[in-house]
């Protein structure tokens, strides 16, 4: 095999637009661990964007702090799949050989990071929260065993090492830092890639009733409440609280909830006063659906659940002896 | 000719029995191990294709000895035969070695359709199941929780992305990865552990590069706590609710 490739001290950061051409929140969170890898290894920061129609939202990433701003942009990438997405990927690293790839962490991302790696046998380290360089290695560090420990990835060798970044990670940039960028256009033959999978629909996430959005307290049900039945005492503590129920994605997909409770990443994003967390271990997917709560309380038995970690008040116990309890403590 | 369905199994310790040492932060996996909880979907997505289509299923699984413990829950599920590729541990190799191990066996399998569990419950890379496909080159649908063999010669998927719920059509070949809310898994029955066996299992000693130069990883280990909240342990529950009810007060939350 041949010697693989030195590369340069560039750091590629790969941003990502909605349906909408619009740019995701987390591509300003690129930007902004971009910049800081780059610092760190002093070399430049180079921001590419696909999409159909996104040439407006790529010249923010320049003036949100990239130093290069690629962008290809084609209506046959309207609906990226993984192997469009990966076309892109490797055409854009074969353009500006970069030591360090930084992409999002989304469900497209997390699709085709992978394969670029398979591709071009380069290191991956998956969905890490933080990043750092040490010497010669880009150490990532990332949630492991559902989010209750985390190991630290460290990244070596002369080619690109790609990262998949965990949204909701790092603080956004903002594109009035600067001065508005111009794009370099990325051309890439997309051959059949992009039909294979045919996307036939895509219906926004469901919304229900609108007291879960605009609650003031929500009381979110988990898996440890063992069956539907018990949802009575989340019911019940939500009265006394006078708030309204929510629930984790264990619960609505076993049918003990409506869909439409469900919150998190797949889900509705709540932002009330307080919520309170019941039986719910507290995985990231779930997190981001509650991180605009002014206080979470968590009421769970592992003293290592997740939840405790962004928990203003956390008791570990047994929900069926605390929340009874709690419902009499309320008692006028 | 019966579909050809390859199922990527991973058997992991039982995430809900692990401890985690308070002193060291390190894990210890107590209890036993199981098949990673996202793979039992891939599995059910598998035996249902058969049983209402006809399709001949296969478990892959790379691990230790103990591995084909997994493999015979699959096979007392109603899978058709197992492959055991023999390894001492596979999460000391990178998920690239791990893919590539896999897709040496895949190819000569000629599957129609792979399915696997879109990450595992304890080192959760999600990078297996889209290495195989590049590997194979084949395409992947992710996150799927929905599957329908329909229209004739293709999949109807569903699965959720940022977005909302997308649905997605492919013909075979093609890489599948499930998640939660696909199926309900069944328990084996009796009768399926005794019809278990007899089907057939091959294990085959397979060498896996350990950690390479371009990639290395510690031990996990639990991090700081990060937010100063009040943590309250060890105490009655009505002593727990007391506090709790005072501190709700406090901050004017009730
Ligand atoms: C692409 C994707 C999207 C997802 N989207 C979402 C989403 O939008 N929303 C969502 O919620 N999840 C989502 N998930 C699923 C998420 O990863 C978790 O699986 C889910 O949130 C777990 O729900 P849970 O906390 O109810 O269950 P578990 O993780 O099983 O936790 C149950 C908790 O209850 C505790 N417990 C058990 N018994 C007791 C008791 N007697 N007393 C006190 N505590 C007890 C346990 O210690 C445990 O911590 C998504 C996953 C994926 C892969
Ligand atoms: N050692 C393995 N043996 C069989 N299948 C595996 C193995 N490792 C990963 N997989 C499959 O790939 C999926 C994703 O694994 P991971 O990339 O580790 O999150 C798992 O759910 C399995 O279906």
């Amino acid at each position: 095999m041949a010697e693989p490739e030195r590369h340069s001290g560039t750091v590629l950061a790969v941003a990502e637009s909605d349906r909408g051409g619009a740019l995701r929140p987390v591509s300003w969170e690129m930007v902004t661990a971009g910049r800081a890898v780059a610092d760190a290894i002093g070399g430049p920061l180079v921001a590419l964007l696909f999409g159909s129609g996104v040439g407006d939202a790529a010249g923010l990433l320049g003036a949100a702090g990239a130093d290069r701003v690629l962008c290809a942009d084609d209506p046959g990438l309207a609906n990226a799949n993984s192997e469009a997405a990966s076309a892109v990927l490797v055409d854009a690293i074969a353009a500006v050989r970069p030591s360090v790839v930084l992409i999002p962490g989304t469900t497209l991302g997390r699709d085709y990071a992978p394969r670029v790696a398979a591709r071009l046998r380069a290191g991956l380290a998956a969905d890490a929260v933080a990043l750092a360089v040490d010497g010669d290695a880009l150490v990532a560090t990332r949630p492991v065993f559902g989010g209750r420990v985390q190991t630290e990835v460290r990244l070596r060798g002369p080619g690109a090492r790609l990262v998949t970044v965990h949204p909701g990670s790092f603080p956004a940039a903002s594109p009035q830092d600067g001065v508005p960028q111009a794009i370099e256009g990325l051309t890439v033959a997309l051959g059949d890639l992009e039909t294979r999978v045919r996307v036939r629909d895509t219906v926004a996430a469901a919304s229900g009733p609108v007291d879960l959005d605009r609650a003031t307290i929500v009381v979110g049900g988990g898996r440890g409440l063992k069956e539907a039945g018990n949802f009575g005492l989340v019911e019940e503590l939500a009265t006394s609280l006078d708030g309204v129920v929510g629930a984790t994605r264990a619960v609505t997909d076993a049918g003990w909830r409506p869909h439409h409770e469900q919150i998190g990443q797949t889900g509705r994003t709540v932002a009330p006063r307080l919520y309170v967390a019941v039986g719910v271990s507290g995985a990231i997917q779930h997190l981001v659906g509650i991180q605009g709560s002014d206080y979470i309380v968590a009421i769970n038995r592992d003293p290592d659940a997740p939840i405790f970690k962004i928990a203003s008040f956390g008791i570990v116990g047994d929900l069926f002896e605390v929340v009874p309890a709690l419902i009499d403590e309320l008692k006028p | 000719m019966a579909m050809n369905v390859v199922v990527l199994v991973k058997q992991v310790p039982d995430t809900n029995a692990i401890k985690i040492e308070r002193a060291s932060g390190t894990v210890q996996p107590g209890g036993q191990h199981v098949i990673s909880s996202y793979d039992q979907y891939a599995i059910e997505a598998a035996i249902r294709l058969k049983e209402a289509h006809g399709a001949e299923v296969t478990v892959l699984t790379l691990g230790p000895a103990g591995a084909k413990d997994a493999l015979s829950r699959a096979l007392a599920m109603g899978a058709d035969k197992a492959i055991h590729l023999v390894t001492a541990n596979p999460n000391a190799s990178d998920t690239l070695a791990v893919a590539e191990a896999m897709a040496g066996h895949l190819r000569g399998l000629n599957p129609d359709i792979v399915l696997a569990g879109q990450g595992s419950d304890d080192y959760e890379g999600n990078q297996v199941g889209p290495q195989v496909a590049e590997l194979l080159g084949l395409p992947v649908v992710s996150n799927v929780n929905g599957l329908e063999w329909a229209p004739v010669g293709q999949l109807t998927l569903t699965r959720d992305i940022e977005d909302g719920r997308q649905t997605v059509e492919v013909a075979p070949p093609v890489v599948l990865l499930a998640i939660s809310g696909l199926n309900e898994p069944r328990y084996p029955s009796l009768k399926g552990i005794m019809a278990a066996k007899k089907k057939p299992t091959e294990q085959i000693a397979t060498d896996v590069p350990v950690a390479s130069e371009r990639i290395a990883w510690s031990e996990p280990v639990a991090p700081e706590q990060t937010i100063a909240g009040v943590m309250v342990r060890d105490v009655p529950a009505a002593e727990a609710a007391k506090q709790l009810a005072g501190w709700l007060r406090e901050q004017k939350l009730i």
